[in-house]
Order: structure tokens, then C-alpha cells, then sequence
């Protein structure tokens, strides 16, 4: 018998069926991919309506002017805040809420408020707001991190509303420094991701934390209103991200976020120009003092003499840093210039080290003199640079090896005095007292932030002089002293100063770039082609 | 069933306290003080020393971890260090952004390997066979951080069809969903093709044969079906693993989800979050597997629970 080939009818009809299926599924992924082309037809860019959209390589944890350490945080807050005094690349006070001050002693100081300064909730900024936001960081429950810079404040006096007196406990010169905070309204909580309103030239939308921020333009800001009405901090994380968002023109104004190597490649986008200036963050390599070998202050020397700054500042910066000789920038009111160089110098090292007593065992064979460990965090241009530092050390017979942390380690280590070498970067000095917190002997964390556990009587007098003393023109020759003797102990090694470098779209003007990479000029910056509009006037 | 949902769900209970005791304990050994992190080096010893009594830090493990399991107990997780939000809010405020990647994730490597894998299967040995092999072991060695970022040329850049990066509408998820997806989908690709390639050569698919079924209804019908077992096991382990958050996909698109959070919670040794985070990690995994078990009496009738 032969088995008949016709299907049979339930066969043909589920046959049947699954052609149908086929052929719905079929449609189906052609309508979704129509869909999704669609949409993706020449989208306008930001630009075109009038938007800023600036990329930040992280999201704030807060941004609360009271409890922002972040350099994201403080950026977000240099547009939505009126601080009581700002600050100039130089370190130097400028008058924002707080148009004038006086020390009417060394113990008490008062601020000048100026008139017509409204908070984005309507009411006007008053002494009593800034007595409250100053009072609410001294109080211990609410754990301000600012705390310490404010702490020599004995008391707060608001005898109207636009006069606020502030007592100290003593003479404190770096005092001013911590009085350059965003003042909140009084009564104002904290919130978590709830934005504080704040007096500043632009107002908090939206916050979504690892997303971005949206900002919209403050009508009633004392100052004349910002040209761009819309502004989107958006948070990427990623630097080649942000640079193909800058390619694209999705984001239209970055500082600092993308990569050296990728510079020239986004210079190639006739849309996007380059604006560079001297930065402010000092990167030095720390010593560990209590280190049996590096204790020896001609080996720090010849460790020094060994570093060949320029070429990393050649090849890894490609050029956008400048060398360092203080731990203060360049342009900073303390920098001492005509500080004693320090060059590139292998054999001026070799001698040192044969001083110390490290002779290399082998002339110039594999055999190293001693072994040293670097420790870096997980950052891919810091593990670069750790491998060129390793490079440059082994050409004088110092062997390094490289240990790369995550932060929480990395920093923890750092703090307990783990480590014999590492490096750092000093971010946003506003004030010469750093030298008291870095290298007085009282400063070995948990005190303070002297690391390196450098110990010397004539320093320690030095920095406590200079927190006394009031005059700036004294100040700045007891802070002359300390570098020229920092640079003779070398605890740390001022590698380099990295510059500013603005990505920005073509037709975004009017920003000021500073070495502190301050943020405050986005109110001026205009779109050009897009005229300025009523609320681009100033405010009555 | 019941009595197996039952004993099921008993069985979490244990998982989940082993999980957030490891990570309890890890979290206190690995170096790192969040009351450093959280003043900053600004701040002095006393004031230290105020807040570490104030977060109960200065309390032996042991009081702290008893504290903890009481919170737990209670449904507290606590409050973030770092941002002060309570920890189940910064939580359930990132689960959405990654319940939608892993969804996506999964719908993408389901619509590549679903018809590649029953195509490869079918015409075994033919030049689409090869080249759904090729594809797959493409899928496999790519790493996700070149394939974003290659995703992001072509399709942002180029041909300017999606977003760069971030979240928010159905565009901003085609890219990282491709991603996640692609290294799925050749897993899931050459499973479903060699467990389908077994049934094929089973005696039922032949009867069928036999029978004038089409080879195509034959496969569609029953042989996939039941190879689909092994393909639903690394399925249910994958997407379990997809919601515990993508850090390096999550980075380079900007998603603001829970790996991202978990890391940062890490770095500032936010112990509250990252014992959260793990926490609702554990139990979405275990979860999506208990799901995983019950699918499979559904596909085949064999298998039963009670």
C-alpha cells in the first residue's frame, strides 16, 4: 500500500495557519522597523530652539548648596544659586548677594546685602536667610561637609535685613573663603534630590539624578537675565560618549569632558570650536615620609629629578597641561613666582641615589636599586600615566610596581598612610591655608589631609602664622617661604597643572572661561542668530 | 502546585539572608570609611567621630548587623548616606529604567534567536546555517563597551536614526537594548539550534513526516515546543542577571539604573544602598527563577509540581 502524499486536512489547515503567522509576522517587523526610521528623520538639535545642553562627566549628589562637595554639585550651583560672595580665578572675594563687607574687627565682619535679590520662590533674599543657611551648616545633627570651613564662627547677627554680622571665635584670615556658599531660603530642609530654591539667574525644573537637570531662566534675578531661556545639565559618565554627543550636537558645550586623544577628531567638526585656558588642579606624585627609603629626602630628589614632566605633558596630555612648581596654580594670589625649578635630569638622580647609598647592583642591567609601589585609582589616564612614571623611574634603576584601586580603596589606603607612592590631584585651592591642612604635623588624617606624614617645626610655625595674620601682602610672603621649603623637603612632587579645555558649539558665545572652571557666566552666553528676547533684559 | 509554591517561596528565605549577610560582611571588611567619603578631609577628627556615633558606625559588627536584620524585619532599609533619600526610594526610582533595558534586552535576543535559531536548525549545514554560526560567535566576542559605542557610529552618528544616550522614549532604548541583546541572542541562537536539531531527529517529527506534515509545521508545531526547555532555563538565568543592572551598557548610554547605582553606592561605601540594592537584586533573581521553573510544566505537560 502506498501512504498517500496529499496532507491531511487538519495538517493543511495548521499548514495554513502558520503561513498566516508568517505572514503577520512579516508585516509586523516591517511596521516596526518603519517605525522606528521614522521618527529618526533629521531631528532639530537643541541649538536650533534656543536650548544650551552642557554634558557633566557625573551626576551631584546633592544640590544643596549646604551639602554639595562635588565639583558637579558646585557647578550645577554656580547657576542656580546667588552665593553671599564669589571668589575670582586669583582667590580673590567678589561681592554677589553680599555687595560690600567690612572688618570692623579681627574678630567681626559684616556683610552689606544688596536690595532686589529675590529668591526663585518669590521673596526677597534677607540677612535672616543668610544667618539661617550659615547656622544650619554649623549645626552638628544636620552634617554639613562644610562644617569645618565654617567652624571659627562664634556667632551670626542679623540687626536688619540686609546687614549680617558675622563673630569669630579668633582671627581666622582664610574666613572670607567659606562665606562663598549659595544661601537658601530660612527654614529650608534638606531633601534628598529636592532641589533648594536659590537666588540665582537660572531655577530647577527637573532633577533626575544620573539622568540630567533642567534649568528654565529666573525672571527676577537681581542681575541681568540670562539670553538662553533653557539650559539641560545632562550627566554622561562616558568620555568617548560625550564626545559623539558633541559630534552629533546633542550636547552643545562641554569643559573638560573629553579625552586629549579626542580633541583633534572633534576638531574636525566644522560645528564645534576650542576655547583653552590655564587651569587650576595640581596633580603631584606623594611620598610616603615614614617609608624607610623615602624618608630620605635625596631620594625624593632624585625621584624628582627623574620625572620627566614635559614629555608626559606631551604625550599623554598632548600639550593641554603645563608643568607644576607649587601645589597653588599658577595666577593663584599665593603662587610664589621664580620658585627654583626642577628639571629632567637622569644623571643629577643616578648621583643621589648612589649618595643615598642605593647603588644599582648591575650598572645598567635588569637589576633594580629598590622596589617602590605606586598606587593609582581604576582611571584609565591615571593607569597610563602610572605606566609612564614606571618607565621614566626604571631608567634611573627604580623599580615600581603599579597598584590600581577602586576609589574607596585606593583613597582609604592613601588616608591610613598605606602606600610609599601616589598620586592625586588638588581640586578648587580657593585659599594658601591648604598648606596648614596638607603638611602641618597636627594634619595626619583623620586630622587632616597631611598624607605623607611630613613632620617640620619651621613649617608648622609658618602655616599658623599664616592663618593669623590678616595682611595679604604678609600672607603671601609667609606662604612664599612655605613653598620655597616644600620644594626643598619635597613630601609631594607638583607634577602639573591641567588646562581648561571648552568644547563648544559655533554659535554659543559669551562664556568666561576661568582656571576654577566656574560655571557662573552661562547667564551671559547668547545663542548667535537668536535675538535677545524681552526676559533677556534686565530685570526690574 | 500550591504546596511547591509553597515550599518554593519558603526556600528564598535563606537564600536571601545568606546573600545579604556575604554582602553585610564584605561590605564592613573592605577598606573604606563612609564618614571619610561623606565630610570629606575638610572635616576634623571630632566631627568624624560625631557622625560615626550618629549612623551607629561606632557600634560593633555584630549590634550593627542585628540592627540590621531588625530594619530588614520591619521593611526599613534605611537611608542612603550619600544622597539621605530612603533607600527604597533610590531604589524602586531605578528599577523602572532596568526592568525596561532587561525587557527590551530580552525581546531582541528573542527576535534574533528565536528565527535564526529555527532556520539554522532546519537547513542544517547550509550556507544560512554558517553564517547564523558566524553571527553568533560575532555576538559572543564583542564586548558590550565596543559595541555600544559602535551602535552609537552607526546608527546615532551615521545614520542618525536613535539618541546618543540617555532615557526617557522608546528611541533611547533601541541602542542599549541592541547591546545587551546581541550577546543574548547567540547564546539563546545556537541553544535553541542544537536542542532543536535533537527533536528533529526524534521518531514523533518523522511520524509527523509521514504523516504529510509539512517539515515547517513539523518543527513550528511540535519539535519546538519541546526543545524549547533548555532555551527557557538560559533565558530565565539571563534576564535574572539583566535586572541586576548593566554597569558598563548603563555607563556608555547613560541609563540611570540599578548597576550604575549599586557602583556608586560602592565607591561611597553607602552601606544602606549597596545592602538594598543586593537585597532586591536577590530577589528579583530568585524570583524570575521560581517563573522559570513554573513555565516549564506549561510547555511540557510531563513535568509536575506537588
Amino acid at each position: 500500500m502506498v501512504p498517500s502524499r496529499a496532507p491531511s486536512r487538519a495538517a493543511a489547515c495548521y499548514d495554513g495557519r502558520v503561513k498566516d503567522a508568517t505572514r503577520i509576522a512579516r508585516s509586523a517587523l516591517l511596521l516596526a522597523a518603519l517605525a522606528l526610521l521614522l521618527p529618526g528623520c533629521a531631528p532639530k538639535l537643541p541649538i536650533d530652539e534656543g536650548t544650551l545642553v552642557i554634558a557633566l562627566p557625573g551626576s551631584p549628589t546633592s544640590i544643596d548648596p549646604r551639602l554639595a562637595t562635588d565639583a558637579y554639585g558646585e557647578q550645577v550651583l554656580q547657576m542656580t544659586h546667588a552665593f553671599l560672595i564669589k571668589r575670582d580665578a586669583a582667590g580673590n572675594p567678589l561681592p554677589d548677594l553680599a555687595e560690600s563687607w567690612e572688618e570692623r574687627s579681627p574678630t567681626e565682619i559684616a556683610f552689606r546685602l544688596r536690595s532686589g535679590a529675590h529668591f526663585h520662590g518669590g521673596r526677597e533674599v534677607t540677612s535672616a536667610d543668610v544667618r539661617y543657611t550659615f547656622e544650619w551648616i554649623l549645626d552638628p545633627k544636620n552634617r554639613s561637609p562644610h562644617r569645618a570651613t565654617v567652624e571659627k564662627i562664634l556667632k551670626i547677627e542679623a540687626p536688619d535685613p540686609h546687614t549680617v554680622v558675622f563673630y569669630l571665635k579668633e582671627p581666622f584670615a582664610p574666613f572670607l573663603v567659606g562665606m562663598a556658599r549659595g544661601i537658601v531660603p530660612a527654614g529650608s530642609g534638606a531633601r534628598g534630590y529636592t532641589p533648594v530654591p536659590g537666588a540665582g539667574p537660572y531655577k530647577v525644573d527637573d532633577f533626575q539624578p544620573d539622568e540630567a537637570i533642567t534649568l528654565s531662566r529666573f525672571g527676577a534675578y537681581y542681575g541681568r537675565s540670562p539670553a538662553i531661556a533653557k539650559v539641560i545639565v545632562k550627566f554622561i559618565p562616558d568620555s568617548n560618549v560625550r564626545f559623539l554627543e558633541l559630534k552629533k550636537g546633542s550636547v552643545n558645550f562641554v569643559l573638560n569632558g573629553v579625552d586629549p586623544d579626542l580633541l583633534p577628531a572633534a576638531l574636525k567638526n566644522p560645528n564645534l570650536v576650542m576655547e583653552e585656558e590655564a587651569g587650576s588642579n595640581v596633580s603631584y606624585l606623594g611620598f610616603n615620609l615614614r617609608d624607610r627609603i623615602l624618608s630620605d629626602a635625596r631620594v625624593r630628589r632624585a625621584i624628582a629629578l627623574a620625572i620627566d614632566r614635559e614629555a608626559i605633558v606631551r604625550t599623554i596630555w598632548k600639550g593641554h597641561a603645563d608643568p607644576a612648581d607649587s601645589i597653588l596654580p599658577p595666577g593663584f594670589w599665593a603662587h610664589a613666582g621664580g620658585l627654583p625649578p626642577l628639571p629632567h635630569d637622569p644623571a643629577e638622580a643616578n648621583r643621589l641615589l648612589d649618595l643615598a647609598g642605593y647603588r644599582d647592583p648591575d650598572g645598567n642591567g635588569p637589576k633594580p636599586r629598590f622596589t617602590l609601589t605606586y598606587k593609582t585609582s581604576q582611571n584609565e589616564l591615571r593607569r597610563r600615566i602610572a605606566a609612564v612614571l614606571q618607565e621614566q623611574l626604571r631608567q634611573v634603576g627604580i623599580a615600581v610596581e603599579i597598584q590600581s584601586h577602586e576609589w574607596g580603596t585606593f583613597f582609604s589606603d592613601i588616608r591610613k598612610g598605606n602606600f610609599q607612592l601616589y598620586s592625586l590631584t588638588w581640586v578648587g585651592i580657593a585659599d594658601p591655608d591648604i598648606y596648614h591642612y596638607a603638611f602641618h604635623s597636627s594634619q595626619v588624617p583623620p586630622e587632616g589631609a597631611n598624607r605623607g606624614r611630613y613632620a617640620n617645626p619651621e613649617l608648622d610655625r609658618l602655616v599658623e602664622a599664616g592663618r593669623r595674620e590678616l595682611s595679604r601682602s604678609k600672607r603671601k610672603e609667609i606662604y612664599r617661604k612655605v613653598q620655597l621649603l616644600l620644594l626643598r623637603d619635597l613630601p609631594v612632587l607638583p607634577l602639573w597643572v591641567n588646562r581648561n579645555i571648552l568644547l563648544r558649539d559655533r554659535r554659543l558665545a559669551g562664556f568666561t572661561l576661568t582656571p576654577d572652571e566656574d560655571y557662573t557666566s552661562v547667564k551671559e552666553m547668547r545663542i548667535a542668530g537668536q535675538g535677545r528676547d524681552a526676559a533677556g533684559k534686565r530685570a526690574p | 502546585m500550591r504546596t511547591y509554591l509553597l515550599s518554593r517561596l519558603a526556600q528564598l528565605f535563606p537564600v536571601v539572608f545568606g546573600v545579604v549577610t556575604i554582602v553585610f560582611l564584605l561590605l564592613h571588611l573592605i577598606p573604606g570609611d563612609p564618614v571619610e567619603i561623606m565630610l570629606g578631609e575638610n572635616a576634623v577628627a571630632a566631627q568624624k567621630e560625631e557622625l560615626r556615633r550618629e549612623l551607629k558606625l561606632d557600634r560593633p559588627v555584630a549590634a550593627q548587623y542585628v540592627e540590621f536584620l531588625g530594619g530588614l524585619a520591619t521593611g526599613d532599609l534605611g537611608v542612603s548616606f550619600r544622597s539621605r533619600e530612603p533607600v527604597l526610594r533610590e531604589i524602586l526610582s531605578r528599577f523602572p529604567a532596568t526592568l525596561l533595558l532587561a525587557a527590551a534586552s530580552l525581546l531582541v535576543a528573542v527576535l534574533i534567536a528565536v528565527p535564526l535559531g529555527i532556520l539554522s536548525a532546519m537547513r542544517q549545514h547550509s550556507l544560512l546555517d554558517h553564517l547564523s554560526a558566524f553571527l553568533a560567535m560575532l555576538g559572543l566576542s564583542m564586548p558590550n563597551f565596543w559595541l555600544g559605542p559602535l551602535l552609537i557610529l552607526i546608527f546615532s552618528i551615521q545614520l542618525e536614526l536613535f539618541p546618543v544616550a540617555g532615557f526617557g522614549t522608546a528611541r533611547h532604548l533601541v541602542l542599549p537594548a541592541l547591546t545587551m541583546g546581541t550577546g543574548m541572542a547567540a547564546i539563546l541562537m545556537r541553544m535553541l539550534r542544537s536542542s532543536l536539531l535533537e527533536e528533529i531527529r526524534q521518531e514523533y517529527v518523522r511520524v509527523a513526516a509521514a504523516k504529510g506534515l509539512s517539515r515547517r509545521a513539523t518543527v513550528l508545531r511540535h519539535a519546538l515546543k519541546n526543545s524549547a526547555i533548555p532555551v527557557l532555563t538560559v533565558l530565565g538565568l539571563q534576564f535574572g542577571a539583566l535586572l541586576s543592572g548593566s554597569i558598563i551598557t548603563e555607563t556608555i548610554f547613560s541609563w540611570p539604573g540599578i548597576g550604575r547605582l549599586m557602583v556608586q553606592a560602592i565607591d561611597a561605601r553607602d552601606y544602606p544602598l549597596v545592602q538594598g540594592c543586593v537585597l532586591f537584586i536577590a530577589l528579583c533573581t530568585v524570583t524570575v527563577n521560581l517563573a522559570t521553573d513554573l513555565l516549564y510544566s506549561r510547555l511540557d505537560p510531563r513535568i509536575r509540581y506537588g
